[in-house]
């Protein structure tokens, strides 16, 4: 027992180590790939004055003084380390664009909005999406089935973007069915957060969109695969056994399939946690939603550096945990796995 | 009695059902803006929330300009002298103008504005040295350096005024290390300007007409609500204005769906033409700027002005500008890197008819190579006269819409006209630094500029992308010319002093002088000149559009915007119901 114990811990600690390398290689990789990439926020806040509003060089240089207090000049290496070091006291540092504003607070302020709105989503697309996939699994060949795998390969195929601009224009200007105005972002003008009934009616109607836009833009996918699963594991010897035992059918779908079917596809919902805590820079740049989503969107345009390297770290760190977390639960879902390979 | 009571009772209803519709009109537009915490009301630092058209409805600045007039409509200042013995420009402040937070308006204020705008190297901080407070309403700006009335007009004038009260500690500072003796560069400076960067008041107290209440903000939309203390309050016909935060993709619904009245944003052609069959009014007004054809004229033969010229010649202008914008492109007519609206006001007719139109002729632009030894080849290509076949590559920022449209026309006419062209897309980020860097054969970028003085055109045309700017080689266009038309010209020389001294019909002979000499030598093509395609939506909230053709529509919608100019002098009025 203490020796199954003793690897128990030397496995975690393993993973553990791995995941903190992991994180270190993608911060380092994060710092030089953002400043790889073309213009800096000097040059890109002058170029939009001059093209955009038809401003003189001088006078869009001047407006874009305050940035120059950027010391993007400063000797690479010392950047980064002033970088790391500052991350490992948990600092995300300041954003360029907005001096004296912490990316943690950013952040804070970002954050709770997109896991949210997409971990509603995910958890409404992935309960509809395996129990449509597990039906027309079960009726295989039949209407139903011609029926939902065309429209989730449909689905599946089209980006999100274009769905949420789809669900803008159709239901909210050509219908009218929906006040396009009013729902926008994430809370109406005048309602105090807090857990009453008028803050929590107003922040999901405010949110039904970007949600109706994730569960549309994915349940597809988790039909399809399910459908796939299910159809696999209705295929195995011990359905068959389980079925001349003469158990119940519904023991049989719920036990036996369901749960073995479901297996593959828990390791997909877990690495929906990087989307859990990226969101979509699109989707809430449309439905102008404060999710994480929109500030990665904004701070790659601006070429925000620190905003960038925090989201993508955040991102990072997040399906780390994840994977680490379905692991281990793994086991438990499934009795013939066990922890480090034993 | 019953009667008597029931009849009062129905007018009382009627007349406060009428007073309400008069009373509680809102106008909704729509503008960019980044909320909090990124977003704050410091407005002199980055993603400040100051809603561009509508900051002046804020924090107001001391006129704003009518372009079609040349004149200015007096705001915080009510009129205002140039000493030309003492080189100093007076302001006469508006008496009896109180704060949103109920502090009087004085001249501190004013001097408050200007010092903190030293911290950020303001342009008008290259022309004056001191900025003083006469009385409480008469403020003096020293110049060091005399320049063109209309620049120090424009700089002193257009800028919005800030509270004292907000920022006057700042402004304190840096008169005191400028009493010491610190420019902006020192270490002293510097230390300020970051100190005064990370100043996050908690409100944008103004003088306009409309309060910004943080607690009317959202990510989505700001309501900006009447200032019942305004100095002009009976003339504002609104109680509310609706700002909507976006860019175009996200206000495009918005306008379809009839809740903005009035936007700037740079709506495609397709978009446009669905907001006219909704019966959604298009405004076209002039930008005073658009794409030009920049050539690397270290590249033989571009550096030859027979060649930029046959180029000229070979594109129909006309159709690459509607092809680009439809209706809100139009071609330049005169060439001479000035907005065809502002030609009338600096040159003369007599100078207008010397100028060559460039029109579509790619006969003439054909004996015109010929004429320079190029011969055409077997596949339809121009050779040079030193056997390099004419194949360049066009590069434009591939974001820009309207600009890679211009630049895919031009390269399938230079094309079909033998000058084989590719056209290669960048993103707008690096699009500037490749061109600055001389990284480039040909390349679209910007010409023109949104000011009323000609100056900030030809330091665009000229200098933006070019050697004098110290940022690269760029085009490397020399600026020391041999011309036809006015003979040897130091163009660099030229643009400096078109925006100095007291003279301005001296300035206007500078401007005729770098119009024609820009004619002659086309140091970059302009291809069309852009005017906005902005929606407006009358008779469901708003009402009382000026026609088309109306004067106020020649202002610019970024610099002085007409629809702003209308809500403060009362003529935009709400729908009553």
């Amino acid at each position: 027992m203490s020796k199954i114990k003793r690897l128990f811990s030397n496995y975690i600690f393993l993973r553990v180590i791995r995941a903190i390398l992991t994180v270190f290689i993608v911060a380092t990789l994060t710092f030089f790939i953002v400043r790889l990439m073309p213009g800096n926020p000097i040059e890109i806040y002058i170029g939009q004055l001059m093209s955009q509003y038809g401003m003189s060089f001088q006078d869009a240089k001047n407006q874009a003084a305050a940035l120059f207090s950027i010391d993007l000049d400063a000797p690479l290496s010392k950047q980064y380390i002033i970088y790391m070091r500052n991350l490992l006291r948990g600092d995300f540092g300041v954003s360029f664009l907005s001096q004296g504003t912490p990316v943690s607070l950013m952040i804070s302020a970002y954050l709770p909005w997109t896991i949210f709105s997409v971990g509603i989503s995910i958890l409404i697309s992935f309960t509809l999406g395996i129990t449509l996939g597990m039906i027309s699994a079960y009726k295989r060949g039949s209407i139903f089935d011609h029926i939902m795998s065309t429209i989730a390969a449909i689905l599946s195929a089209i980006p999100n973007y274009l769905i949420g601009i789809l669900l803008l224009i159709i239901i909210g200007v050509q219908l009218g069915l929906i006040p396009v105005s009013a729902m926008r972002g994430t809370v109406s003008p005048g309602v105090k957060p807090g857990f009453n009934w008028i803050f929590i009616k107003d922040i999901f109607s405010h949110a039904l969109l970007p949600i109706m836009t994730y569960v549309v833009s994915t349940i597809g996918g988790w039909t399809l695969s399910m459908k796939s699963s299910t159809l696999n594991t209705l295929g195995e010897d011990y359905v068959t056994v389980a079925k001349a035992r003469g158990l119940p059918e519904s023991r049989i779908t719920f036990a036996y399939v369901g749960r073995n079917a479901l297996l593959p596809l828990f390791t997909s919902l877990t690495m929906q946690m990087g989307f859990l805590m990226g969101g979509s820079a699109l989707i809430e740049s449309i439905f102008v939603y404060k999710g994480i989503g929109w500030a990665l969107g904004a701070s790659i345009a601006q070429r925000d550096y620190p905003v960038m390297q925090a989201v993508f770290l955040i991102i990072t760190i997040a399906v780390i945990v994840a994977n680490f977390i379905a692991d281990l639960l793994y086991s438990k879902l499934d009795p013939r796995i066990k922890i480090g390979g034993e | 009695m019953k009667k008597v009571i029931l009849t009062l009772l129905s007018l009382l209803l009627v007349v406060s059902l009428v007073s309400s519709a008069i009373a509680g009109g809102q106008f909704n537009g729509a503008w960019p803006y980044t909320p909090p915490p990124v977003g704050h009301f410091n407005s002199y630092a980055t993603n400040a929330i100051t809603l561009g058209m509508y900051w002046d409805l804020i924090e107001q600045p001391l006129a704003m300009y009518l372009w079609a007039s040349g004149k200015w409509m007096p705001l915080l200042a009510t009129k205002w002298s140039l000493n030309r013995k003492t080189n100093t420009f007076r302001v006469y402040l508006r008496k009896g103008v109180k704060w949103q937070d109920g502090k009087t308006f004085t001249a501190k204020d004013v001097v408050t504005t200007f010092y903190l705008g030293y911290l950020y190297n303001w342009a008008i901080w290259r022309y004056i040295d001191k900025v003083t407070a006469v009385d409480d309403y008469t403020v003096d700006f020293h110049m060091a350096v005399v320049c063109a009335p209309m620049v120090l007009e424009r700089y002193v004038l257009r800028t919005q005024i800030r509270s004292d009260a907000v920022y006057g500690k700042y402004a304190s500072q840096v008169i005191a290390l400028l009493n010491q003796g610190k420019k902006s560069d020192s270490d002293e400076m510097k230390k300020l300007r970051a100190e005064f960067d990370q100043f996050r008041p908690d409100k944008m107290v103004g003088t306009g007409p409309f309060i910004l209440d943080p607690k009317n903000l959202t990510e989505s939309e700001i309501t900006l609500t009447k200032f019942d203390g305004y100095w002009d309050a009976e003339k504002i016909q609104f109680d509310k204005i609706k700002v909507y935060n976006g860019e175009t993709p996200v206000v495009t619904p918005l306008v379809m769906a009839k809740e903005v009245d009035y936007a700037t944003h740079g709506f495609p052609p397709a978009t446009e033409k669905q907001y006219i069959q909704m019966g959604i009014r298009i405004i076209r007004p002039p930008i005073y700027s658009g794409p030009a054809i920049y050539f690397n004229h270290n590249i033989y033969p571009f550096n030859l002005k027979e060649v930029r010229q046959a180029i000229a010649y070979a594109i129909k202008k006309e159709e690459n500008a509607f092809v680009s914008l439809g209706d809100s492109a139009k071609r330049q007519i005169y060439m001479t890197g000035l907005s065809d609206n502002l030609v009338p006001q600096w040159l003369s007719e007599a100078v207008r008819k010397r100028l060559n139109k460039y029109d579509y002729n790619p006969d003439l632009a054909a004996k015109i190579l010929t004429g320079l030894g190029f011969k055409k080849g077997a596949d339809g290509i121009w050779v040079t006269d030193k056997g390099t076949k004419m194949e360049y590559e066009l590069l434009v920022p591939a974001e820009y819409a309207d600009w890679a449209a211009a630049a895919e026309n031009a390269a399938e006419q230079l094309t079909k006209f033998g000058i084989k062209t590719t056209v290669r897309g960048i993103t707008y980020a690096q699009h500037p630094t490749e061109v600055r860097a001389g990284r480039f054969q040909m390349a679209i970028a910007g010409w023109g500029s949104a000011h009323p003085h000609a100056h900030f055109s030809y330091y665009t045309d000229l200098v933006t992308y070019n050697y004098p700017s110290g940022l690269g080689p760029g085009m490397n266009f020399p600026l020391t010319q041999t011309t036809k038309s006015v003979g040897k010209v130091d163009l660099d020389k030229l643009i400096t002093q078109s925006a100095e001294g007291y003279d301005v019909l001296q300035q206007k002979k500078i401007v005729e002088k770098l119009a024609l000499a820009f004619n002659e030598l086309l140091p970059i093509v302009p291809l069309w000149e852009r005017y906005g395609n902005n929606p407006a939506l009358d008779g469901v909230r708003v009402t009382n559009w000026p026609k088309e053709g109306d004067p106020i529509y020649k202002n610019s919608p970024y610099a002085d915007n007409f629809v702003t100019i209308m809500i403060l002098n009362g003529t935009l009025k709400p729908v009553t119901k």
